[in-house]
């Protein structure tokens, strides 16, 4: 399995990940507030600095982004058809320097570190009756520790289609993905739960069974 | 500790898995055997409330599992029959640190808990590591840790020594018999049980036999051989 984080001792795994991730959302705030193209490469080249900057290899940095640059290049297509060239350059820099400042940012905070500061984050909103932080934290964080997994075992399962000569079709590959995916989900829920991680008074919400 | 089935019944999607069951378990070391599929682990699962019971009643030092699971699972530590299953953050050290959450511990206080448990079990080295790189025994010692971190006064274990080789087993067998802990193993390996106070053996969602290890592992061998 593969994970969303390197571990290492550069600038950006030392600096607080609270200014990480608020630098991050601001960042992406910005982005979406210009359309201008020299600007736009402007956060391209940024975020594609920082990232170099931490020397993940080029390989990594590949594996890392190419299905979300998949993903913006049809997004760009589809957006060329529609509204034409100046747009289409747009949303192609938005979205690279995102993806690229994204990916740097969880490649260098801990799964630990992102419940933490989500969970302190999230506190105002629990004051006023909307989340339970601890909650909320432990979601997200869940999500950025088991994304990895979940394309792990998508390709684990389509090895296995290979080694059997099996066709590779979209849905003999996604039955089996979605429920290998729910019955380990209920598996970490269980744990979670055995293992008390969620405080006293989380609890009573989410009691299903 | 006191662990008590009242007419306890497990019911899956309509499917009776576990049979009306009274019993009460207070020895310290604890067995249970039976074929797969026997209905093993579902009884596990109701100790610490995973499981509530679809008739009857469990509870644990008298907290009924189905109303106050807070309390059943704090006292109850449980390792999965897939340890990798129960490791929620890839860092060890990390995992260990989350089981603390509802304590709520400095940053200082966190990491000596953590220290003194990884240290109890001689793994101080994987602290660091990530989990799903451990081998096999690295992996059951790191579960252990993860769960005592809590101090349960019952560990209950499902299926330890599985899929170890000799020398995991042998390391994981003796780590278990020097538990401080009450113990409940659900296991295949009939040498870890042998010298136990009590053994269980299930068969078909009943309970088959109940006593000493001898006379109900001698059970367990008729039953497989017929
Ligand atoms: N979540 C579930 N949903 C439906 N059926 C279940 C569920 N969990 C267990 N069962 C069924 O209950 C029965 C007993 O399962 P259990 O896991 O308790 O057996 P076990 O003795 O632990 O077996 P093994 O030695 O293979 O681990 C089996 O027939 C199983 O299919
Ligand atoms: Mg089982």
């Amino acid at each position: 399995m593969k994970t969303l984080y390197v571990q290492g001792n550069t600038w950006l795994h030392r600096l607080s990940p609270g200014l990480k991730l608020g630098g991050l959302a601001v960042f992406s705030l910005l982005l979406f507030a210009t359309r201008s193209p020299v600007v736009l490469a402007a956060a391209v080249f940024l975020a594609g600095a920082i990232h170099a900057s931490m020397r993940f290899g080029v390989v990594r940095t590949w594996q890392q982004l190419r299905v979300i640059l998949l993903s913006i290049s049809i997004l760009t297509v589809f957006t060329l058809l529609l509204n034409g060239p100046a747009d289409a350059l747009a949303v192609f820099l938005r979205l690279v320097a995102l993806a690229v400042l994204a990916a740097t940012i969880t490649a260098t905070t801990s799964t630990a570190e992102f419940i933490d500061t989500i969970t302190a984050g999230a506190r105002p909103l629990e004051r006023i009756g909307l989340v339970k932080a601890a909650d909320l934290g432990l979601a997200i964080g869940l999500v950025v520790r088991f994304v990895p997994e979940v394309l792990a075992r998508y390709e684990a399962i389509r090895d296995a289609h290979r080694a059997r000569g099996l066709k590779q079709r979209p849905l003999t590959l996604a039955v089996p993905l979605i429920i290998q995916t729910l019955r380990h989900a209920d598996e970490i829920a269980a744990a979670i739960d055995a293992r008390g991680i969620r405080g006293q008074n989380n609890r009573k919400l989410g009691e299903g069974s | 500790m006191d662990i008590r089935f009242e007419q306890a019944e497990a019911r899956f999607e309509g499917r009776t898995v576990l049979h009306p069951l009274t019993l009460t378990l207070t020895e310290r070391r604890i067995g249970i055997i039976g074929l797969n599929g026997s209905g093993k682990t579902t009884f596990a699962r109701m100790i610490n409330g995973l499981v509530t019971p679809a008739a009857g009643r469990v509870t644990l030092n008298g907290f009924d599992t189905a109303s106050d699971g807070e309390q059943v699972r704090s006292a109850a530590g449980f390792i999965f029959q897939n340890p990798q299953n129960q490791i929620v953050l890839p860092i060890l050290k990390e995992d260990i640190a989350l089981g603390l959450t509802s304590r709520k511990l400095s940053r200082e206080e966190k990491q000596a808990e953590v220290n003194a448990v990884l240290a109890r079990f001689g793994i101080e080295h994987l602290a660091d590591r990530r989990v799903h790189e451990l081998s096999g025994g690295e992996l059951q010692l790191a579960a252990l840790a993860s769960v005592l971190v809590t101090r349960p006064e019952i560990l209950i274990m499902d299926e330890p020594t599985n899929q170890l080789d000799l020398r995991n087993r042998a390391l994981v067998e003796k780590t278990v018999h020097s538990l401080e802990e009450n113990v409940l193993v659900i296991s295949h390996d009939l040498d870890l049980i042998a010298g136990f106070d009590r053994v269980l053996l299930f068969h078909d969602g009943r309970l088959l036999a109940d006593g000493e290890p001898p006379v109900v592992i001698d059970r367990y061998r008729t039953l497989c051989a017929a």
